[in-house]
């Protein structure tokens, strides 16, 4: 990797992370690891956010798992012209498992017009293999081909040791489907697959699954104008793998933008909701926060799943989205004022109170052995959305605080 | 309040629907300890409204064997004293995790209304469409609107509804230990039922030493044969009643434990199935979880085969009547028919004896002179948290030991004096 031809100084990233269509739960892990950063600077944008101007004031967008070909779509040419755009005037896209295949060349409608970078995936073939576990997850149709993953959970890496990363270290990353590539320039690679894990899951024969994966690109840095794109094929962002998250974040603030625009004023167009008004508000939140997390719990011990788009949905993640707003409230509350646009508040609260009567609305369906998959189409982009909404008002409040310590 | 609690008390006024919360003061604590302790003192401080109150012991919920009750105090329609009723099963351990230490219910509602508590939220809502239910539908039908087949019911029947002395609060769909008549008092109230479910965590002042202390508790423990029977009969026997086992177990399907309990006191019976069935019956409602022994004990006396005994407690608990209540009056007046015993509900009028002479409901003990020890056992259970049967027969669980135990878990100390006051407040 090229060093920085000057010293920069430190700032807090604006960054923005895709939560529209076609994401799933694991946008929440960049939240958590960007959070412990302490970079409170996040934004929560989907695909109209993108076509609409979202990213012009960021320095990074990070968009993780769930279903590229449902991301490709949502974002259409306008989108991917807005893509291009930020990532060319300077601004770093992160890219994990769907977010990595995303901006490949391809063929393939919708994600045609994102090919920004010419690497190959390894897991791509005309006839599949035979599987050997979780067989809905195992492949999906790309044209006349398949993708397909070779294992699953965590695997081990190593870093190509290029400046300004130091010495080649070796750790391991959980694989949930993103691509192993192979690229013409060994420059670009910021990380290989080098072996796997007693944890690894294989989902092919073991020597195949070796062929596809080991020694190609875990990790592949791509420049584009003046901005970059870093693909990550594991979750390099899952919260549990300590080396893969500062790995990621080393690589993000090694290709920050070397100007951004100054941080806006988080008072600035908020209402700001104190005392009784602040206490109403949680408590309604809370409330269907609550009625929620229990229905969810309940379904986590049915057999229940859903295939949305190409890709499929246990009842367990519906509880990912819900803890990542529960294990924050109590900070919410802990903390002084809360920071919300006009009727951002109310509209939180109907979004969650939609999420319960969803949930109900599948318990109720498994009782009564009725289709659920419209209610969890349904309902997952509404956690999408009230998780979005949510945490926006969250990592906003939050920013407002730590701007105020500074000023004292 | 750090460990061991929530940190907040529900003040809950049915009368203008509003809730208010304080919270769980230490020196309350290190005065009361907590239970029935800390309960009886709410209900000193509303006496004038008439209050029901609910609460946990410090140790509920935890891993010390046998932590399993929650403790309802009020002035009972039955004797007129103040008393606590044992909540059993998961009812209490979903009270302690439910973000609210005691729950102090005053007022009377204007129409009937049920309280949904969970995750530190209390809603006072409707329940004009669960009057007139029995506990059986009632708690389906929360069941099913809440979506959560883990949610705990303390609820009436048409008994408390129509303000029977001998109406029991139920704990979903059976009978709890409720000899005093509280149910009377949830009817009076407009108060149709309690939903409780919890998904909150404790923190333990030193978990590890905490942990290790109970593992080791229980393996003494597990030493003594008594611990190691399991059933409702077994209890009845441990705690020196007849053995029902005889009568029981040709219908004995499985048994039960409450909440982190080692020995379990519930036997569930078919009435209606083949009890060797061990897949899940196609029989709407096979049989009946037994959970109270002082009714079948005076059922067996006055005649009733078990099947029949199994068939009216389900009555009794779908109604919402004590069963040791019925038990009492069917065998004073001669009735062996549970469909006859059944037609008789709504006339059936105390005093009975079954009420026992304590401030604490009687599991058994029929017409025995309640004596200090068994009394001063039951208080040490309501104030800690244990459960009640199981204490008397886990005599390795020593005051001593307990009061250690909350004290590790808290960062508190809690001396034998503190102890014997709490226990002179309640039995005063």
């Amino acid at each position: 990797m090229e060093s920085r031809s000057q010293e920069t100084e430190f700032r807090i990233p604006k960054i923005g992370i895709y939560t529209g269509k076609g994401a799933s739960h694991s946008w929440l892990w960049f939240v958590e690891i960007f959070e412990r950063l302490g970079f409170y600077d996040l934004s929560f944008l989907t695909e109209v956010d993108l076509v609409c101007g979202g990213l012009e004031n960021m320095d990074v967008l990070a968009v993780s798992g769930g279903d590229t070909f449902a991301i490709a779509e949502a974002l259409g040419p306008q989108g991917a012209n807005r893509l291009k755009a930020f990532i060319t005037r300077g601004g770093l896209y992160l890219g994990s498992c769907a977010g990595a295949y995303l901006p490949l060349n391809s063929s393939k409608e919708h994600l045609n017009h994102f090919n920004f970078v010419p690497a190959k995936i390894t897991n791509l073939t005309k006839t599949l293999p035979q599987n050997h576990g979780l067989k809905e997850k195992f492949c999906t149709c790309y044209g006349c081909s398949y993708i397909f993953h070779a294992v699953r959970e965590a695997v081990e890496v190593t870093t190509s040791g290029m400046p300004p990363f130091g010495v080649s270290t070796t750790f391991t990353a959980p694989l949930y489907g993103g691509p192993p590539m192979t690229v013409t320039n060994p420059a670009s690679v910021l990380a290989t697959y080098t072996d796997f894990t007693h944890k690894t899951l294989f989902l092919v024969d073991r020597k195949l699954a070796e062929k596809t994966l080991l020694g190609n690109a875990a990790v592949i840095r791509e420049k584009m104008g003046l901005g970059h794109l870093h693909l990550f094929g594991p979750h390099f962002e899952h919260p549990h793998f300590s080396e893969a998250n500062l790995f990621l974040t080393n690589a993000m603030m090694h290709d920050l933008p070397y100007k951004t625009i100054p941080a806006e004023n988080p008072e600035d167009g908020m209402a700001i909701l104190a005392g009784s008004e602040k206490k109403g508000f949680i408590r309604d939140f809370k409330r269907e926060l609550s009625n929620s997390r229990i229905v969810a719990a309940g379904l986590e011990m049915i057999p229940l799943k859903w295939t949305i788009g190409s890709k499929v949905y246990e009842t367990g993640k519906i509880r990912v989205f819900l803890e990542a707003l529960w294990q924050r409230i109590r900070s919410f509350e802990r903390d002084g004022s809360i920071l919300v646009r006009a009727g951002e508040d109310d509209r939180l609260v109907q979004t969650a109170l939609h999420v319960t009567e969803n949930i109900r609305q599948i318990k109720k369906g498994w009782d009564q052995k009725t289709d659920t998959l419209e209610t969890a189409t349904a309902l997952f982009g509404l956690l999408n959305k009230t998780s979005a909404l949510f945490l926006g008002i969250y990592f906003r409040s939050k920013l407002f605080h730590s701007v105020l310590e500074n000023r004292i | 309040m750090e460990y061991l609690a929530s940190d907040k008390i529900a003040i809950v006024d049915l009368g203008t629907r509003n809730i208010t919360e304080d919270e769980l003061d230490e020196d309350l604590v290190l005065d009361k300890i907590g239970g029935a302790g800390i309960t009886k003192h709410l209900y000193d401080q509303y006496a004038v409204e008439n209050p029901i109150v609910l609460g946990t012991g410090l140790l509920t919920g935890t891993l010390v064997p046998g932590a399993s009750l929650g403790v309802i105090t009020a002035k009972s329609p039955s004797t007129g004293r103040i008393s606590h009723v044992p909540l059993n099963l998961d009812a209490g351990m979903e009270l302690k995790y439910s973000g609210f230490d005691y729950i102090v219910i005053k007022g009377t509602a204007d129409k009937p209304v049920y309280l949904w508590i969970h995750d530190g939220i209390l809603d006072i809502n409707d329940a004009d469409d669960l009057w007139g239910k029995d506990t059986w539908a009632a708690t389906d039908h929360i069941r099913s609107e809440m979506g959560d087949d883990l949610i705990q019911v303390l609820g009436i029947g048409q008994a408390g509804e129509n303000g029977s002395d001998l109406a029991q609060i139920g704990i979903n769909y059976w009978q709890s230990a409720d000899r005093m008549g509280f149910g009377k008092l949830f009817g009076e109230k407009n108060l149709k039922l309690m939903a409780i479910r919890g998904m909150g965590l404790l923190e333990i002042s030193e978990p590890e030493d905490f942990m290790d202390d109970c593992a080791e508790l229980i393996a003494t423990i597990r030493k003594n044969p008594t611990t190691q029977k399991q059933g409702i009969a077994a209890a009845a026997a441990a705690l020196g009643e007849e053995d029902l086992g005889d009568f029981l177990d040709p219908l004995t399907h499985r048994h039960m434990a409450c909440f982190n309990t080692p020995v379990a006191t519930n036997t569930f019976i078919f009435t209606e199935e083949d009890p060797a069935l061990l897949k899940e019956s196609a029989v709407p409602e096979p049989g009946f979880l037994l959970t109270d022994i002082f009714p079948l004990i005076v059922l067996k006396k006055a005649g009733l085969s078990a099947k029949d005994a199994g068939i009216l407690l389900k009555a009794c608990a779908k109604y919402g009547i004590d069963g040791a209540a019925v038990a009492e009056l069917s065998a004073k007046s001669g009735l062996t028919d549970p469909a006859e015993i059944e037609k008789s509900f709504p006339d059936l009028k105390g005093p009975v004896e079954s009420t026992g002479g304590s401030v604490f409901s009687p599991w058994a003990a029929v017409g025995k002179e309640i004596n200090e020890n068994w009394e001063r056992r039951q208080a040490v259970a309501y104030i800690l948290g244990l459960h009640p049967i199981w204490l008397q027969i886990a005599t390795e669980l020593t005051e001593e030991k307990l009061l250690d135990l909350a004290g590790l878990g808290t960062e508190m100390e809690f001396t034998p004096d503190t102890l014997d006051e709490v226990i002179g407040d309640i039995l005063a």
